[in-house]
Order: structure tokens, then sequence, then C-alpha cells
């Protein structure tokens, strides 16, 4: 502990914290966008919010076959997830938490929190969680070789692992406009509709078991345990999505601690953030859920662009 | 201490000598029969720690002669050098909590008549380990190697009244007697050209070289690998852990697979001068295929014990790669490259030990208190058994590698390993490293949703069967050992830079190494490459996991009132154990994946007597293909068995065949001998 640990504490407070605000606006964002794309009107800005107060007052139900893992699994995903949020740059160029780790200690908190949901999901017996973590899991195992193989594109080009050095590096560089990036970046796009859940990998919107994932992990949740599931999850794609932002467009994000630079840095991020929800909304909106069994062959792409990316990188 | 340390492991030899004598005196009397065999082997493991506490602290090995005769000349020497003082270590780390969990659950679960045999084998696998780790003689080396898979054979076939433990014996017996063969030949070859039986003199790397060197390579890989249980050589691995009592599966898995891994290090990585870049790739790839198939076999076993064997073979796979990394390494002088290789596959196998033995004891607590080793058959267990289910648990956080506990540690080393080896490597040959990376993330991955399906199913919901129903925690003295591996397993996984530390002294004791303390920042955290390439400190992260789940605490318990319970709603049925996901189907969308692997086969019958839609009795038979086992070994085994008939004609019964035989040997030899003078 030195001299800076009340200034991270600090950091990373505020980041945790304008993450959590601000996530569920973003689920909603996309939703109305969606609604819009399909003629309908969609719901109010803030819909996000009045339903985490709705559940959040609600009383807790739980089920009587289950155990103490079951009340455990939303609050370890819950605090895996906000706390990756630490480790992610966002308005300025710095994670708060980066002394702490980076790309590897990122993607094992995240492992972490799915754990925990999806053991948690098999405790009530309904054949539901069984079925919503089998797929969970068995996504996420395809989605993990390239996700990491998309990340150690970019981390091998900067030569370093740790996502504040990084992305630093990036902008002091400036832009490197080498085909490698793009190829990583439409790879970690794919990884990132799979592990949020989102069409074509998953429906979002589905409560039929033929075709649900997530859902059907959570569907025995309740009350507060399932805000605490909707919210992480939401946090989960915020996080995803700045990754995504900050590791290959790091326009405008705040190098000093100032305040234009941190306004600036701030309608930088939103704005990309914005621009990459359009591009998830139209994605979901243009493509039918594929069959599980067809999910295979889009990781299998997604890893063939990260390792396409590396590959014109370095030989 | 010094002292004690100068005679600690001739003590314990002679310790565990007598505790089998004892042991075997006491036969009649099982109770104290148990105890002194189990007491005498916690006595040793207590002195042989104190010996390899001292050596990796200070560097220095500790060397004697373990037997002297002085009217032959014959003197065995040992010596306790770093490398050896670590792996010991490892053994002792989980043989004394095995000891003691074995007191009590040998009472329970092992025929009083068995106890002796048992007790006897117990002290003589772990002496005869030790002096596997310590002797610097060839002869004495391979007689303790014999003697520790006798033993080891004993211990698997406990239970001999049943054939698959006879089975699994004698498959054990035959692929180490192959192991045994290859390391034979090799070491008389070596020794041959180095006109010694001594270690230091036979693995100073300057004994051989050209494609003898990489002949003698090959044996020693194949050699060694049987018993850390590389694929394609594994196959008696997951018949032969589950056999043995569970204890001693625990011990088998945890500790009897690094007796292979010592031997790779010994002799494949740093015995046989610098290693030569294409055994670097065997290693690399036979700890990526050992990997990513361990894991994918584990993922469809219903038996628990069998399912824990298939992941030792993954983890003892990613071992193997660590270690390939840091030969590439070698082959191109990069020492710092190699040092991070080295540390990060030594600690995996600490890491991989600790909470492997944990999840054997877990799982023998669990097949004590139900039965059945059938995953399928059990469900419910946590409620009924709260210890042994929660260290389960952290067994299973443990081995998926999430941070926070000690499987995390390793993994990170060894992507930092293979990520600096990308960088440091010339040519195509570096895409290995990537694509060596992203296969460890999906075992990785696939390990975690192993061990999501292993607890979930396992312990959590409703009792699958009426044993499991039954189930009762286990009592206190087997609940101990197994708090104490899961500790160890967060403690581990806290302070990473405290192994570092402690490995520095082994790496440097290592030809061509370097120092490891720019690994370990601090006792919490590590950092590897050049300024600071990567770094962690999964325990101040930690602090961060912690508050958030404050945070939660604070949002959620607002309300006083304890949470409603009601039942789990089923469409409108009743959910009972015969509505819950099983094992079977949780790992099928993985199997339907990865068919090219699996090739699965199903029979669906269905018995029908008026109508097919209404059948009276449906049969469903799964197999997975055993694509080893049917396609490189039965043709095999069919060899054997033709040419043994071939050579039967030789073997003709009669006396005087056979005197003729020596006759012709005799004049052939002589005539040979003759032409040679």
């Amino acid at each position: 502990m030195s001299a800076e640990a009340p200034f991270t504490i600090a950091a990373a407070l505020l980041q945790a914290g304008g993450i959590l605000a601000a996530a569920p606006l973003l689920k909603t964002v996309i939703k109305k966008m969606k609604a819009r794309l399909q003629n309908r009107r969609g719901p109010p800005l803030l819909q996000g919010y009045y339903d985490l107060a709705k559940l959040l007052r609600k009383e807790s139900v739980r089920s009587e076959t289950a155990s103490w893992v079951y009340a455990a699994g939303p609050r370890v995903y819950f605090a895996a997830v906000v706390a990756a949020s630490t480790l992610v740059p966002v308005v300025v160029a710095a994670a708060p938490l980066e002394q702490t780790g980076g790309v590897l200690l990122l993607v094992g908190t995240l492992a972490l929190g799915r754990f925990a949901l999806a053991t948690a999901a098999l405790d009530t017996g309904s054949p539901f969680g069984g079925m919503g973590a089998s797929r969970d899991m068995t996504i996420a195992a395809l989605a993990e070789p390239a996700l990491m193989l998309g990340l150690f594109a970019s981390a091998l080009a900067a030569g370093t692992m740790n996502l504040g050095v990084l992305v630093r590096g990036l902008v002091q560089q400036g832009p490197s406009w080498h085909p490698s990036d793009l190829l990583a970046f439409a790879g970690l796009f794919i990884i990132v509709i799979a592990e949020t859940g989102r069409i074509p990998v998953d429906n979002p919107a589905t409560h039929l078991e033929l075709t649900m994932i997530h859902e059907a992990m959570v569907l025995e949740y309740a009350g507060p345990d399932l805000a605490l599931v909707e919210w992480a999850s939401a946090v989960k794609e915020l996080v995803y999505l700045s990754l995504l932002v900050n590791l290959f467009m790091p326009i405008g994000i705040a190098m000093k601690l100032e305040p234009v630079a941190l306004l600036v840095g701030l309608a930088a991020w939103a704005g990309k953030v914005s621009l990459l929800a359009v591009a998830v909304t139209l994605v979901e909106s243009t493509n039918a859920k594929l069959r599980l069994f067809r999910v295979p062959e889009l990781m299998a792409v997604s890893l063939g662009l990260a390792f396409l990316a590396l590959a014109i990188r370095f030989l | 201490m010094a002292t004690l340390a100068a005679i600690g492991l001739p003590a314990a030899i002679l310790v565990r000598l007598f505790a089998a004598a004892t042991a075997l005196a006491l036969a009649r009397r099982p109770r104290a029969c148990r105890g002194a065999a189990l007491v005498g082997s916690m006595l040793a493991s207590l002195l042989t720690v104190t010996t390899a506490v001292e050596v990796v602290a200070s560097g220095h090995s500790v060397e004697g002669a373990l037997f002297r005769h002085a009217a032959s000349g014959t003197v065995f020497d040992y010596a306790v050098t770093p490398l050896s003082a670590w792996f010991l270590m490892v053994l002792e780390v989980i043989a004394l909590p095995v000891a003691l969990y074995s007191v009590a659950y040998f009472s329970h679960s092992l025929a009083a008549s068995r106890t002796a045999v048992v007790g006897v084998a117990f002290n003589v696998l772990l002496a005869s380990v030790e002096v596997v780790f310590v002797s610097s003689d060839v002869i004495a080396f391979l007689s303790a190697w014999e003697v520790m898979t006798l033993a080891t054979t004993a211990l698997v076939a406990t239970e001999h009244q049943e054939r698959a433990s006879r089975r699994a014996a004698y498959l054990y017996l035959v692929m180490s007697h192959v192991g045994t063969g290859c390391l034979v030949t090799g070491f008389l070859v070596l020794a041959g050209h180095a006109g010694s039986l001594s270690f230091p003199v036979l693995l100073s790397g300057r004994v051989v070289s050209g494609p003898l060197r990489d002949g003698l390579f090959v044996l020693f890989f194949v050699g060694f690998g049987v018993k850390a249980g590389i694929i394609p050589v594994h196959v008696w691995l997951p018949e032969a852990h589950p056999a043995a009592p569970s204890s001693v599966s625990a011990l088998m898995s945890a500790v009897l697979i690094t007796a292979g891994i010592y031997g790779l290090y010994r002799v494949c990585a740093f015995g046989l001068g610098i290693p030569d870049q294409n055994w670097a790739l065997a290693f690399m790839f036979a700890g990526m295929l050992s990997g990513i198939l361990g894991v994918l076999y584990a993922l469809t076993q219903t038996d628990l014990k069998r399912l824990l064997a298939y992941s030792t073979i993954e983890n003892s796979g990613i071992i193997v790669l660590g270690l390939g990394a840091a030969m590439m390494a070698m082959s191109l002088e990069r020492p710092a490259l190699a040092t991070a290789a080295v540390a990060a596959s030594l600690t995996h196998v600490l890491n991989h030990a600790v909470f492997k033995g944990l999840l054997f004891l877990a799982a023998g607590s669990v097949v004590m208190a139900t039965g059945t080793r059938q995953i399928e058959l059990f469900g419910g267990l946590l409620k009924r058994m709260p210890w042994t289910g929660l260290f389960f648990l952290i067994g299973a956080l443990a081995i998926s590698g999430l941070p926070l506990l000690n499987g995390f540690p390793s993994e990170w080393l060894t992507f930092q390993a293979l990520l600096l080896g990308f960088t440091a490597t010339p040519g195509l040959v570096r895409l290995n490293f990537p694509l060596a990376g992203a296969l460890l993330a999906l075992t990785s991955a696939l390990a975690a949703a192993c061990f999501v399906r292993a607890f979930g199913i396992g312990f959590l919901a409703l009792p699958r069967s009426s044993s499991a129903s039954r189930a009762h925690e286990s009592p206190l003295l087997m609940l101990v050992p197994q708090a104490f591996l899961a500790m160890l397993c967060v403690a581990l996984g806290l302070l990473p830079g405290v192994t570092l530390s402690a490995l520095d002294t082994v790496v440097v004791s290592l030809p061509g190494l370097q120092t490891t303390t720019s690994m370990a920042d601090g006792a919490l955290g590590m950092a590897s490459g050049v300024g600071r390439f990567d770094y962690v400190v999964p325990g101040g992260f930690g602090l961060a996991v912690l508050g958030a789940l404050l945070f939660v605490a604070a949002v959620t318990a607002r309300r006083a009132t304890a949470p409603r319970q009601v039942p789990t709603w089923a469409c409108g049925g009743e959910v009972t154990a015969r509505t819950e996901y099983t094992a079977t189907a949780f790992s099928k969308p993985l199997l339907m994946i990865f068919k090219a692997v699996y090739r699965p086969r199903r029979e669906v019958d269905a018995l029908a007597e008026v109508s097919p839609y209404f059948p009276q009795e449906v049969r469903y038979r799964a197999e997975v293909e055993p694509t080893f086992e049917r396609y490189i070994y039965a043709p095999l085994v069919r060899a054997v068995i033709r040419g043994a008939g071939a050579m039967r004609v030789l073997q003709a019964g009669s006396l005087h065949t056979y005197l003729a035989y020596v006759l012709v040997l005799a004049v052939v030899l002589l005539v040979w001998l003759g032409g040679t003078r």
C-alpha cells in the first residue's frame, strides 16, 4: 500500500459506481432502438432503472430445494463483474485497479462470475436451470480461446498484457491502421455478442425452453436476487463494449486528469459505446437466432479471425 | 534444525520401514496396525519436510549415503538437491493430510483383513517415491522406481475381489513395465557411454550427442511419460486411480504422477544437454494433447473418481506444456524465458497436487457416504455433507483456474511463458505458442464446465438416489485434512509471490536458468517479462471483489424478513429427482460439438407390445468410443499375442530341446567372443 492507495480506491469506486449507474441505460437504449426498428415505440429510457428498483423492493422468494449456493450465485456473479469493471480503462486511459492485473485477471474474474451463476442454476432441481447452465458453460468454453487469442493479438502488438498500459501505448503511438486490428476487432465483436447473450447466439427476449440460454439459467430467480443478475449482466455488457472501443478506437480518451480532458473523454466514451450499441442492435435485428449446434461455427470463425490477426501481424 | 535436516531423509525412510514392519506384525489387530502405519507415515513425512524445507530455503543440497556395504564396495548415494526438495515438499504436503485422513477412512471402508497390506504398501510406496526423488545412482533409482510400481499395484488391487480392480492393477503393471523397460534401456546406454552409474556424471549433459541423444530422449520421454500420464501412454491412469482406496487415489493423482514429471525434468529437460527444438515441440504437443483430451474425457465421465483421474491427465499436460516452453527457450538460449516457463510448470506441480489431493479426499468422503461413485446417483449432498461439499467446491473453483484460488497463479504463469515464448521465438515455429495459448484457454474453460457439472449435479438440488438421501457427514478426522488442503488452496492463490520466492533456489540450481526474484512481486503478486509485460496481485483484486460483495449486502439487506421458501416451479408438475438435469445431459452439447473426438454411440430400444407409440420399456445405452484403447492398444495387444503364439514353437516342453538351445547358444557365444578377441 502506497500513498496512492486512497486515490486508487476513490478512482475504483467512482468507475464502478459510474458503470453501475450507466449499465441499465445501455440495456434500455438497445431495447428501444430495437423497438424502433420494428416500428414499435419501445420502453422509456429510464425503464431499466424502474425495473431494478421494483425488483429490489420485492420480497425474496427462493426454492425450498436450494442450498446457500443458490443465494451466493447472483452475489458472487455481481461482485465479480463489478470488480472486473475496474480493470478496464473507460473514460481515462488508465484502469483504476490496473496495478492488480490485466487481461488474464479480467477474463478469469468474468469466468468466476459465470461459474458461480451456472453452479447456482443447478440448485433448484428445475431442468431449466440445468439446461441453461449446460448451454452457458458450453458456449463460454467455446468462446474462451477466441476471446483470449483476440486479446493476445492486441496485447502482443503493444508489448503488454495490462489494459491500462496497453491503451496508453495505443494513444501515444497513434492509430496503426494495421489490417490485423480489423480482424481482431471482428473476432472479438463476435465473442462479445456471444458473451452478452445476444442474437444470433442467445435471445435475451425469449422464455422458450428450446432457445433460451442465459434466461433459462436464471429462470428461478426473483426479487432482489434477480435484480442482481440483471444488473450484473448489464454491467458485463457495458464492460465488454468499453473494452472493445478502447482497445481499437482509443480516440478522445482522457490522458490527463483535467476537467476538460475528462469531459471530452466521457463524451467520447458515451459516443463510441453508443455507436457499438447501434451495431449490436443492427446485428440483433437483422439476424435470426442460430441453432445451438451452429454456434460453434460462429466461434470458429472468431477464432480464425483472431489467429489470422496474429499471423499477419507477426509473420 | 540443521542437524535434523542433515539426517532427515534416511531417518524418514527408516521410520517408514519400521512402520511397515510394525503394521505387518500387528496384522491381527487392525486398529493398532492402522495407527502404527499411518502415524509412522506422518512422522516420516515431517522428518522429510524438515530436510526439504531446509534445502529449498538455503539452496544447498544435502548429500549422504543411503546404503553402504563395505565388503562389496556398494554405496548408494543420495542428494537432496533443490529440485528434489521441491518434489519432496509437494509429496509430503499431500502425504501428511492423506495419512491423517486414512486413519478414519480405512477404519470405515477397508476390510480389516486388508489393513496390514494397505498399511505396508502405503509406507513402502512413500519411501520408494522419496528414494526416487533423491537417489543419485542409477541402480538405486531404478530399484526404487520398481518398488514404487509394485507398491502401487498392490494398492490398486486392494479390492481384488472385483474384476475391474484386478484388470486395472494388471494394466498398470504392464504399462509401467513398458515404461520401466524404456528407462532401463536408456540408463544402460547412457551408463555404457559415461562409464559410471552415478547421476552427476550420467546427467551432466555431455555424455552422448547426435542421433543417439535423440533416441535416448525418446526412450526417456516414453518411460517417464507413462508415469506422468501423458497421452497416448495414459491408458492405465483412468483405470488405476479410481480403483485404489480414495485416500491412495489422492496420493496417486497428486504426487505419483509427479514422479514421472520429476524424471522428465531431471533427465529429458536438464540431463541430456541443451534440449533440441524438436524435443521442445514434442513436449508442447504432448502437453496440449493431454490437456485438451484429458479434460474432454473428464467432461463425459459419470464416475466421480474417473472424472478426477482424467482431469489429472489434463493437468499433467499443462505441466508438460510449461516444461516444453522452457525447453524451447533453452534451445534458443533465452534463460529469462526458460526461467519463467520452469517457474510456471513447477508452480503447477505444487498447485495441482494441492487441489487434486483435496478433490480426491472430498470424493472419498462422498463415496464412503453414498456407497457409489456415480455422479448420477448423488445430488443434494451439500445439505447432508456441508463441510465436504464446501471443500469440494473450493477444489472445483481452484482446478478451474479461477482467480483468488491457487489454480489461477499457475495458469497465469503458463500463459506468460507461452506469450513471452511467442515474442522470443523466430520464424513460423512461434505460431505454436498462441495456438497453445488458445488451447490452454479452451482447456481451462472446459475444466470449469466439467467442475460446474461435477459439483452442481453431485452436490446440489435433490438427492438422486436413496443412498444419497441417507448420506451423512464424514468424521472430523476426515474433514481436518480437507480443511487443511482447502486453506492451502486459498493461501497459495492469494500469495503467489511466496511460491515464486520459494522456487528461486530450485530454479537457480538448474543449469542455464536465472533467479525468479524479479517474478515474485512481494508476497502477494507476480510479474513477468521485461518492463513488467504483465503483473497480477490477486489478493489486492480480491479486496475489490470483497468491496463489491459488501455493496451487494447493503443493497439487498434492507428487508429483515427471511426469504420465502417455495417449491420449485416445474410447469405444473412436481420437481423430483427424475426431473432434474443429469450429468450426462449437462455434457451432451459438448459431446455433440466434439463428436469427432468422442465418436459417441447411443442405442435406444423401445419395447412395445401394442403400439410403438406406447412403449412398455425403454432401454438406453450411451458410450464414448475409447479411441486410444481401441485403435492403438487393442491391435498392439493382438500383435503381442500373435507373436507369443509364434514363439510357442520354440517352447516345446521337452527338456532335451531346451538343453540343445543352451548348447547352441553357448557355442555361438564362444565363436563370437573368440572372433572379437
